[in-house]
Formats: C-alpha cells, structure tokens, sequence
C-alpha cells in the first residue's frame, strides 16, 4: 500500500490533529507485537526531529497504526473527515 | 533549582518508552530511571534505545541490585553506557526487593553489606583498577576491563530504611528516597544528612530524590483509579511499623496482601482506602500535584521523580507535567 499517496491528500491544517490521533492509537495500542522494529526506529526518528506531521511523518504513523489498529485507524479518518482516504484503506486492505 | 526525574517500568516495548522518553527530554525532565526487574525488558537494552534518540536527559538504571547481577556486570554495562553518552550516565542501586529474588531463588541477606561492598566494586572497576575483593559478600579475585572507562560516574543509591538512607548520604552521590508523604520524605532527608555528616561532606553535594508513585490528570478521579493498583502493591509491601505511623488500618492492609497473592484484584483494588493513596502516592490534578511537590521541596529534596503509573494516560500526564508542573518551579 503507497501510504506516502494516501498522505499527500490530507490538507495541511488537519496534519498535526491527525499526527496526534495516530500518535495516541498507536501508543494505546496493545498489538506490539505487530511493530516492524525498522518502523519503530523511523518513527522515533521522525519523533526526535519533530517532524511527525510532515508528510513523512504521518506516512510512518499511518503506516504503523495500520498494522497495530486497522478498524480504529480508519475510524479515525472518518471521525477527521477524511472519508476519502478511508474509503481508499478499506478497499486496499480488502484487497491484502 | 529542583530537577525533575521520571521513571519507566519497561514492561512495554522499547519504542513505546523511548517515544515517551524523548517526550519527557522535550518537556523539561532532566532525568530517567528505568527499572531493574528479571520479569520485565532488559534495563539496559532499553536505556542504549533512550541514549540513542536524546541528547540531554541523564539517565541510569533506577534501580538495579547486587543480588541479581555481580556489580562486576553492572560496571561493565554501565560503563559501555557512558561511551555511548558520555556525561549523562548515573547508576542507581539499591537492596532489591525480597519478593522478586524469592522468585528467582536468590537469598536477600545483609542489604547495606551488599550494597556498600557493590559500590565500592563499581567505582573501582569504573575508575579501571585491577579489583581483587575480599568482602564479606563479594569475593573478586581479580577484574579488570579490557577497555578503558570514560571517567567518573555518579552513584545513586535507592533507601528506604534508616540505616540504608544513611549510608546513601555517606558513600552516594545521589539518594532515591522511595516515599511520597512529606513526613516520610523529612525522616529520610534527616537519615541521609546523619550519613552526609559522618562523611564530612556538605548536604548539596548529594543529589537527594523523592522516588515517588505519581499520576496526574485534569479528572481527579482518574488520577487516583490509576495510583490504586501501586499503592495496593505499596501497601503490601511496607512494614507494619510504617503503615501504623500513618494511622493505616493493619487489617485493611493484611487483606490487600491475601488478595494480591491469590491474584485477586478486584478485592486488592477495592480494599485501597484514601488514607493509602495519600500516604504512597502523589496524585491528583497539575495544582493539586505541584501543592504536594512543593511541600515535599520544604524536606530539602533537590530532585522529584515521577514514577510509575505517572498517570492514566501516559502521553497525557507526561504533557500536563511538562506544562502545568515544571513551569511552576522554575521560577
């Protein structure tokens, strides 16, 4: 899945509240296990730099709290009104 | 100017800890303590993952103890630590708790013996001796690094008991007092400063920390539903001598104890009173925390670490520090 393409069509001002939501679902996630390491590490990298609402960052969190928490990742969309790229999550992870 | 510790369990995955540690450097915490227990995440793998994404924040473990691992070991990690970043390395050492080397089969006997001597190693091994010990606990024929230490590291050493408490102001370079409640916190302080004269040192040349349970949230009721299960643990865990000191029901507190080993925790959790969380915590909402930080200030502590749960939220409680609690003492 191109995360990075789903990400460039959220609009600049619903970056950080979006970066804060995933940020906190991926946190209270209990799917640990499911955490590539190298995601991980890119993720605090990003964290370290403040940079985790900048397309980049979000590409790792949406990417991550996909993997931890799919049904909760594309409540989250939705609930930011961003139904478009929900709509684009569900049907590629129908797919896989 | 008081510094602010916090302290994480690493029974979470370390980028969890590490997120929430790079948090805690941006907010204005100056310390980290990771917890030294066999059944949770490796101390220092988790502390490599925190040197790794900081720059700042010193940290160490918060604490280890010289029954589970050889101070010999100890020196060594701690060491390899203060190449990775130099300066910003502690150690932090205490007795242990009986219960968890039960567990393991490990036998608790003279604590301060043990404590001292493994100290005494640390140094000696850090400071690249050739260390040949004849003690009363440990017996080192002879350790020396193959590598040469970075310099001197401080020494930290978690008390609770009279005696341990003084010989944490005596040899230590920095105390972690485990007590919340002014009272306790002023006994301690005035333990560590029998400890401090007797080795002719001045009182701010050790670095003395409340180690405290700590959790904080707008909604008091929230903070104080997350204090309870460390309190319940608290509570069963501390000599009657202290609970009745403060007034605490014994039976209440024997009743925690049978619930929590026959894993019960609903009963455990319901029989904690106020009084307990009082006593073994400090909790509440950002005002009502910084009223408890700073009368625990009043004792003469120079450092307060929150420790676990911090709160109901972590991320949450970690901000509202940051924003509503340092500020206050920075003035």
């Amino acid at each position: 899945m191109d995360y990075g393409k789903l990400v460039e069509a959220v609009a600049i001002q619903k970056r950080s509240v979006l970066s804060d939501k995933l940020v906190d679902l991926i946190l209270a996630s209990k799917n640990d296990d499911k955490m590539p390491s190298q995601l991980a590490n890119t993720m605090l990298n990003h964290w370290q730099k403040d940079v985790l609402n900048t397309q980049t960052g979000l590409t790792v969190l949406l990417e991550a709290a996909v993997l931890l928490e799919p049904e909760k990742t594309l409540a989250a969309l939705t609930e930011l009104q961003l139904t478009n790229i929900a709509e684009q999550l569900k049907e590629a992870l129908v797919k896989t | 100017m008081v510094k602010f510790g916090i302290e994480f369990v690493p029974r979470e995955p370390y980028w969890k800890i590490t997120y929430y540690v790079i948090q805690a450097e941006k907010g204005g915490f100056t310390n980290l303590w990771v917890t030294d227990h066999f059944n949770n995440r490796n101390v220092y793998v988790t502390l490599t993952a925190a040197a790794l994404y900081t720059t700042k924040i010193t940290f160490g473990p918060g604490v280890t103890n010289p029954y589970m691992v050889n101070p010999v070991f100890t020196a060594q990690a701690v060491a390899t630590l203060n190449e990775l970043a130099p300066s910003r390395v502690v150690l932090g050492i205490g007795a242990g708790d009986k219960t968890t080397l039960d567990c393991v089969g490990v036998e608790w006997k003279t604590p301060i013996v043990a404590v001292q001597e493994s100290v005494d190693v640390f140094r000696r091994m850090t400071n690249g001796e050739n260390v040949v010990y004849d003690g009363e606990v440990f017996k080192i024929a002879g350790a020396k690094f193959l590598f040469k230490p970075r310099g001197k590291i401080p020494v930290y050493i978690g008390a609770q008991g009279p005696k341990m408490l003084a010989l944490a102001g005596k040899i230590g370079d920095g105390v972690l007092i485990n007590a919340c409640h002014p009272k306790d916190v002023e006994y301690a302080v005035n333990c560590v400063k029998e400890g401090v004269k007797e080795a002719n040192k001045r009182f701010d040349e050790v670095d003395v920390a409340a180690y405290t349970s700590f959790s904080v949230h707008e909604d008091l009721k929230k903070s104080t539903k997350a204090a309870v299960p460390v309190v319940a643990y608290i509570v069963a865990g501390s000599p009657g001598q202290l609970l009745e000191r403060h007034g605490i029901d014994l039976k209440k507190a024997e009743e925690i104890r049978d619930a929590l080993k026959a894993n019960d925790w609903g009963r455990a959790f319901g029989a904690v009173a106020p009084e307990m969380i009082e006593v073994f915590s400090v909790c509440g909402t950002p005002d009502t925390c910084v009223e408890r930080i700073a009368q625990l200030l009043k004792s003469g502590i120079s450092q307060f670490v929150v420790g676990s749960p911090i709160g109901p939220n972590v991320r949450e409680a970690i901000n509202l520090v940051s924003e509503k609690i340092i500020p206050h003492f920075q003035t």
